[in-house]
């Protein structure tokens, strides 16, 4: 009776169109002044309390490393190198941009970052070079995903924030199901662009390779510094993601000099800007899940999706479709704040590794930010390539389609994502 | 308002900045401590960075409190609009009008329960005491590692939420006269230009090199 008082009004507040923190307090709110005798205040105390977690610091650390990033030349040396590298095979340039967005996704925690930083670009390039808008859009929206699952990734420390899991091993989880991801989505790049014959660069030569290697290894240095130093121990991930921000900061500021010193009280305004937003919602879903556990309703929605008796393929099965349905309405971050807390108990007594699981619901959110109706990669990409989001949404079929494929294989072979976590003693 | 406008932005933007750099130092001064290069070493002894942490929290907390009202002006906090768009125009108009009023209504009431919590916990001690008057309430805990007063530390609840009750009614009021909302747009991507296409290196890079290696080396059809 109380869930579904709770989860019916969260579902209505949510209906308006009003902000989801908000919603998520003012059910919170509702529900503790209508129906339970906890003290009004222990909200307010919450509302302070609820991120006074050290973990959670990493997030905004993380934001404004990836402003730095894309505003500050990292990711043009990176397109470059990535040219060089595979620019003489057919569709060259998008094969290209899509390894492009996978070393940008080492350093940087988000995958409309990564749209913006490679799409505005490497899209106008290709259009120059003679491919289709539409063709080059699909690449980079999909591409770009793999923002939040190649190491460092925003939706991977909430996750860990919401249940205890070692932000560390899920960074270096994502790196082999990524680089699967990154050479599935190269593989269809590669024969729709031969079977259509879109043209290919000249062959660089080593010594180019290596040219434009050394001019982006400021950039790619990145990935030393945050898995050296979580996996050495010289810092914690957020004081990892701290040291991103100012390395990032000097390579844009003095070694690429991209960026003026001008610029930056901007890059901090508008980092805060986003920080604030995703701490607010962190707030109050913590509040929110504060109220569920006290009625103990985690345990009760494990106790009875284990007593539906699915085992543990048919388990992955339905929170994979529940979170896919879920991408249809909200954002990554939301969604893993309320449903990973009501996942996670029943995930952990059916034995599935909880950085298998993390990956897996990040895999999720993925797919979610690629096609409509929330989809963000999908509104960047028509941004940058004034393309409608009807004829975005047909365009990058072929590789959402990969990327369920994708899906399914994270699912249920977990050995993709536990082999170097465990191979680094990091779990 | 102006005078607030400039305030809010520039506090937000000095939080995160100056997060940043205690951090930074912290860690620096933790491996400089830590490696005996003499003189360095010792000074870097006597200073405490212990309290690096603490300070950076509570930097990012206020950062956020202030920052969502920020949001709420430049329109970034995330909603379900799915359903809203679908709405004929006069339902739309008041569903959303409802939403933002909800929004002054939650944080509103935030600000007046945070308030009673930060007097009960030792503003009010600290008030009187200011004025000479002793022995009312009692005088709060303090924070582990800086030992300031939590009142103080938590008062960033009921100011920030009162100013982002204060930013919802600013919107609501602005949307009921002219109908337009603050949109944080994250589809606008800045140097991107609208006809002009921009040519990145990697293009003139490998243009040349096809004009290098001529045309049988270079671009097939």
């Amino acid at each position: 009776m109380n869930a579904a008082f709770i989860f019916g009004l969260l579902i209505a507040l949510m209906l308006t169109g009003m902000p989801i923190s908000i919603s998520l307090g003012l059910t919170v709110l509702t529900f503790i002044l209508t129906m339970t005798q906890v003290p009004l205040e222990s909200v307010a105390l919450k509302l302070f309390t609820g991120i006074e977690k050290w973990e959670i610091m990493a997030i905004p650390f993380f934001i404004l490393a990836g402003n730095f990033l894309t505003h500050g030349g990292v990711a043009r040396r990176m397109i470059n190198f990535a040219t060089s590298l595979v620019g003489h095979f057919h569709g060259g340039l998008a094969l290209a941009s899509i390894l492009a967005c996978a070393m940008f996704a080492l350093v940087c925690g988000s995958s409309v970052a990564t749209v913006v930083a490679i799409g505005s670009i490497v899209l106008p390039a290709m259009v120059a070079h003679g491919y289709p808008m539409r063709f080059g859009a699909g690449v980079i929206i999909t591409a770009g995903s793999l923002g939040i699952l190649m190491l460092p990734s925003i939706p991977k420390v909430i996750y860990a924030i919401s249940t205890n899991t070692s932000i560390g091993a899920l960074f270096v989880a994502g790196l082999l199901p990524g680089s699967l991801l990154t050479l599935m989505l190269c593989g269809v790049t590669w024969y729709i662009a031969r079977r259509n014959n879109y043209p290919r660069m000249g062959r660089a030569s080593w010594l180019q390779r290596l040219n434009f290697f050394r001019k982006s290894v400021w950039g790619l240095m990145l990935v030393v510094i945050i898995v050296g130093g979580i996996y050495s121990g010289i810092f914690t991930a957020t004081e990892a993601a701290a040291m991103a921000a100012v390395y990032s900061f000097f390579v844009a500021i003095f070694v690429y000099k991209d960026l003026s010193l001008k610029q930056v009280p901007k890059v901090l305004r508008d980092s805060a800007n986003m920080s604030a937003m995703l701490l607010y919602i962190i707030t109050n879903a913590v509040l929110f899940s504060f109220v569920l556990a006290n009625e103990n309703m985690p345990h009760r929605l494990a106790e009875w999706l284990l007593g539906m008796d699915l085992g543990q393929t048919g388990f992955l099965l339905v929170v994979n479709l529940i979170l896919l349905g879920a991408g249809n309405f909200m954002d990554p971050s939301s969604i893993i704040l309320i449903m990973a807390p009501i996942f996670f108990p029943a995930a952990v007594q059916l034995g599935i590794n909880p950085v298998h699981f993390g990956i897996l619901i990040d895999v999720n959110m993925e797919v979610g930010l690629c096609h409509p109706p929330v989809g963000l990669n999908l509104y960047v990409a028509s941004g940058i390539s004034k393309l409608g989001i009807t004829e975005l949404t047909k365009a990058v079929l072929p590789w959402l389609i990969t990327m369920l494929v994708f899906l399914v294989i994270v699912t249920y072979w977990p050995w993709l994502t536990l082999v170097v976590p465990r191979a680094m003693h990091m779990m | 308002m102006k005078v607030l406008d400039r305030l809010e932005e520039w506090l937000i933007a000095a939080l995160m900045g100056g997060a940043t750099l205690i951090i930074f130092l912290s860690v620096l001064h933790r491996y400089l401590a830590a490696t005996a290069i003499p003189g360095v070493q010792d000074w870097m002894l006597q200073l405490n960075f212990s309290w690096a942490q603490e300070l950076c929290i509570i930097m990012f907390v206020w950062m956020c409190k202030f920052g969502a009202a920020y949001g709420v002006r430049t329109g970034i906090h995330v909603g379900v609009d799915v359903l809203v768009n679908r709405l004929g125009p006069t339902a739309r108009r008041r569903t959303l009008l409802f939403g933002l009023l909800a929004g002054a209504l939650f944080t509103g009431s935030i600000a007046l329960l945070g308030a009673h919590f930060v007097w009960d916990n030792g503003a009010r001690y600290a008030f009187l005491h200011v004025l000479g008057i002793e022995g009312a309430g009692f005088e709060g805990p303090t924070t582990p590692d800086l030992e300031w007063p939590t009142w103080a530390v938590y008062s960033a609840i009921p100011l920030g939420s009162s100013l982002m009750c204060l930013r919802f009614l600013q919107v609501a009021w602005s949307f009921a006269r002219t109908g337009e909302l603050p949109r944080h747009d994250p589809t606008h991507v800045e140097g991107v230009q609208d006809d002009v296409p921009l040519v990145g290196e990697a293009l003139a890079e490998g243009e040349q090199r096809e004009r290098r290696e001529g045309p049988d080396g270079g671009a097939r059809p």
